[in-house]
């Protein structure tokens, strides 16, 4: 009788807890996986909206086609780069600035509060202003430069590889104060005591840092790069109001292309490819990283 | 008082639901202010007009993600009219012939080019101009005037200096002007560095500089079996001379829209610039240019034919018209605003600082008079003419379903042979490449039969060059 009641109960919790995640599941499967299967579908098919001709399924042609094309390839290898290089300047900067700012000192706060300041201005926005800093006639940037006895005429967005440069430039602006602060709230958590027991056993600044400050700060370290990771992998704005992906397509990336081929060229099936094949890459990047974390956290437990 | 506001607010209601709201679409900025000057007469035939503003740039993908959606959210559209093959096609707008008859816009006033290419599609009328664009060829008069500059280039090229016909020429000006801060122009030393010419050379519409070069060498756009013609001879000739000039540029050309290019020429830094008919306009406003009362406009350079004569061909990229889509809740109203904005007021809407627009009408280039706000009616018949020789020869742009991609392709691999990725031949053939992938994704026949009907009217005007 006891038991019958138990699992009667048991019944009336699960119910209760269906109930309560069943409206987060329908918005899953209506707004996340509904979309995403019927990408994949689309990605199927020949499928063009600047014609009215019907849809022709195609198979993994798409995808081929993409495979096959240099377009790809240059977005890939664009959106490598910026993410190759982005990563580890923006988490060196940012764990510097951190470190800087976990010191007490006079005005901190406001220091901290200007460091909010790219991170909260719209990505458009600033867009534009580091557009006209980097003006090869009329941008601060080239007159400072000139100012130093430097070439005052540097073409940073016309010149293949400078565009580049200058799409980091600007994302490094903008993103390395939001490491920074993440990291420097990973900083403040951790216990003073541990610092204190590191001094009591005479331990060097740079083995505490690596010893303790490092260790203790991996958790947070290994998000904010993987955010960076995933938020790199996206970039659209920087590179859509710099340079629009030129010269030619030298500083594409992928989000800008599937914008291209979505929004310009309004082919259906090749964006949808185009979608799904980032989808693959970002979620192989990011299991990746997350292998190569956890294998150096058992490392350095084992150690 | 009390009766007072209670009758203010009941009249208000009656105008609300007497009057029509009427929503025209269009790319936010100065091109979008004749609206505002109608509105009063519009409020007296009951029409409210709701502006809807979107940049430049997102003109097509805004429009034809409404389109696609077909919720009728405007009324009336202004657009590009590079996509008229492809909304027409669709049906995402009416044909205009029947309000034509009832309210004639007078389109025989419209300059042969526009009224028979950027208008009309399978036979109809899908939509009135609105803003008139032709490249045109503008150089510093003041320069090319200098006697000390005239004696000097006559002394290194064995001809009088005079604005380029030929490209070569245009290459020898552009040459002959470039100079370094500190030397000397015309009698004055420099303070910074000059160059002879600029081109767009940023991701857009960077094609359309190429287009002058490469028609004006006998080229089309397909054969008449929708073969790509863009990776022949005259098409690589045409870029290879695009990449030559570059030494005769600013070292940033290749990040030049439409902005860095004016700025450039009008803020005195380049001595020629080839560019849209509104640039005249703005060089002649002190707030702007630096070079006011110094601008000569001539047709675009072309090639000297056995004959003596100049074959060129000024590409034509952009412009205006305004269409009604099909779902348009009140089309007669949006027509009556169309008609207004490109009939009635046209020359107003065309010869003032106020707007960005360009003339379209015989009416226009024949009233230089009417752009005295700007230049005397002397200087403005010169700018006239020059622009109505460039519409006479112009080279049109694409405007068949898929145009918007087909040219896109064009441009991306121009500007990547600009920028040294590939060779001229190379990104040709790969565009060439792109552009049969897209004639088949969108059915080649179907493509062929639009293309060839296209022709049609390119010949009717003495446009096609091909066989």
């Amino acid at each position: 009788m006891k038991k019958k009641k138990r699992s009667s109960i048991r019944k009336n919790e699960l119910k209760f807890a269906a109930l309560m995640a069943l409206p987060g599941l329908v918005a899953l499967i209506v707004l996340v996986a509904g979309p995403l299967a019927y990408m994949v579908y689309n990605s199927a098919f020949s499928k063009s909206l600047a014609a009215p001709i019907p849809p022709r399924p195609v198979g993994f042609k798409n995808y081929i086609d993409l495979l096959k094309s240099d377009r790809f390839w240059n977005a890939f290898k664009n959106t490598m780069v910026i993410m190759g290089i982005g990563i580890p300047v923006q988490s060196f900067l940012g764990l510097l600035m951190a470190m800087l700012l976990s010191r007490e000192f006079k005005g901190k706060r406001l220091i901290v509060a200007l460091f909010l300041i790219p991170v909260m201005i719209t990505p458009v926005v600033s867009g534009f202003q580091w557009k006209i800093i980097f003006h090869e006639r009329f941008g601060p940037l080239n007159y400072i430069l000139g100012f130093l006895g430097f070439n005052p005429n540097i073409p940073w967005l016309a010149k293949p590889s400078l565009a580049l440069a200058s799409i980091l430039i600007m994302d490094t602006w903008q993103w390395t104060p939001f490491v920074a602060l993440v990291l420097l709230a990973g900083l403040s958590s951790i216990p003073r005591q541990v610092y204190e027991a590191a001094n009591v056993d005479g331990a060097s600044s740079w083995q505490i840092f690596w010893r303790v400050t490092m260790p203790l700060l991996r958790p947070i370290f290994t998000l904010v790069v993987l955010l960076r990771i995933i938020f790199i992998f996206k970039i659209f704005d920087p590179v859509y109001i710099l340079t629009g992906g030129g010269p030619g397509i030298s500083t594409e990336t992928l989000s800008v292309y599937t914008y291209y081929s979505g929004f310009k060229h309004f082919n259906v099936g090749r964006t949808a490819a185009l979608a799904v094949l980032q989808l693959v890459i970002i979620t192989i990047i990011a299991q990746l990283y997350m292998r190569f974390v956890m294998r150096r956290r058992e490392e350095v437990q084992r150690s | 008082m009390k009766r007072f506001l209670v009758l203010s607010i009941v009249l208000l209601m009656a105008i609300s639901v007497l009057s029509v709201k009427v929503v025209v679409f269009g790319d936010q900025g100065h091109n979008l202010v004749p609206l505002e000057w109608i509105k009063d007469e519009a409020a007296k035939k009951g029409i409210e007009i709701e502006i809807v503003g979107v940049p430049f740039t997102a003109v097509y993908e805004k429009l034809k993600t409404e389109f696609v959606g077909g919720t009728g959210a405007y009324d009336l559209v202004i657009f590009y009219p590079i996509y008229l093959g492809e909304f027409a096609d669709f049906g995402y707008l009416r044909p205009l012939d029947d309000y034509i008859k009832e309210l004639d816009p007078h389109l025989e006033d419209v300059i042969p080019a526009y009224r028979e290419l950027y208008l009309k599609y399978g036979g109809h009328v899908y939509a009135l101009p609105y803003d008139g664009d032709i490249l045109n060829l503008y150089y510093r008069r003041d320069l090319f005037e200098n006697e000390e500059e005239k004696a000097n280039f006559k002394k290194k090229y064995g001809y009088d200096l005079k604005p380029p016909e030929t490209w070569k020429e245009l290459r020898d000006v552009a040459e002959f002007f470039t100079r370094k801060k500190g030397e000397k122009l015309a009698g004055k030393i420099l303070d910074h560095d000059f160059y002879g010419y600029a081109f767009y050379g940023a991701r857009g519409f960077c094609y359309a500089w190429w287009n002058n070069r490469f028609a004006s060498y006998g080229g089309v756009y397909f054969d008449r079996d929708m073969n790509p013609m863009i990776n022949s001879e005259a098409g690589v000739k045409a870029l290879e001379d695009m990449i030559d000039i570059m030494k005769f540029c600013p070292p940033d050309v290749l990040s030049y829209g439409y902005e860095e290019l004016k700025d450039a020429f009008l803020l005195d830094r380049v001595a020629m610039v080839i560019q849209w008919p509104c640039v005249w306009k703005k060089g002649q406003d002190p707030k702007q240019s630096k070079i006011v009362g110094k601008i000569g406009v001539a047709h675009v350079p072309g090639v000297k034919k056995p004959d003596g004569t100049i074959y060129y061909r000024a590409a034509a990229p952009v412009g205006r018209v305004l269409g009604i889509p099909t779902t348009a809740k009140h089309p007669k109203e949006a027509y009556w605003i169309a008609w207004m904005l490109s009939y009635k007021l046209s020359t107003e809407c065309v010869s003032t600082s106020k707007t960005g627009l360009d003339p379209y009408r015989y009416s226009h280039v024949n009233h230089p008079e009417a752009f005295s706000e700007f230049a005397p009616a002397e200087e403005a018949k010169r700018y006239l003419d020059a622009v109505m020789q460039n519409l006479e020869h112009a080279f049109p742009d694409l405007n068949i379903p898929g145009a918007g991609e087909y040219l896109d392709a064009l441009d991306l691999y121009i500007t990547s042979a600009l920028a040294g990725k590939m060779s001229p031949k190379e990104a040709l053939d790969k565009a060439a490449e792109r552009w049969n992938e897209i004639t088949d994704m969108l059915d080649r026949e179907r493509q062929k039969k639009i293309y060839n009907n296209m022709i049609e009217s390119w010949k009717k005007l003495g446009f096609w060059a091909g066989d």
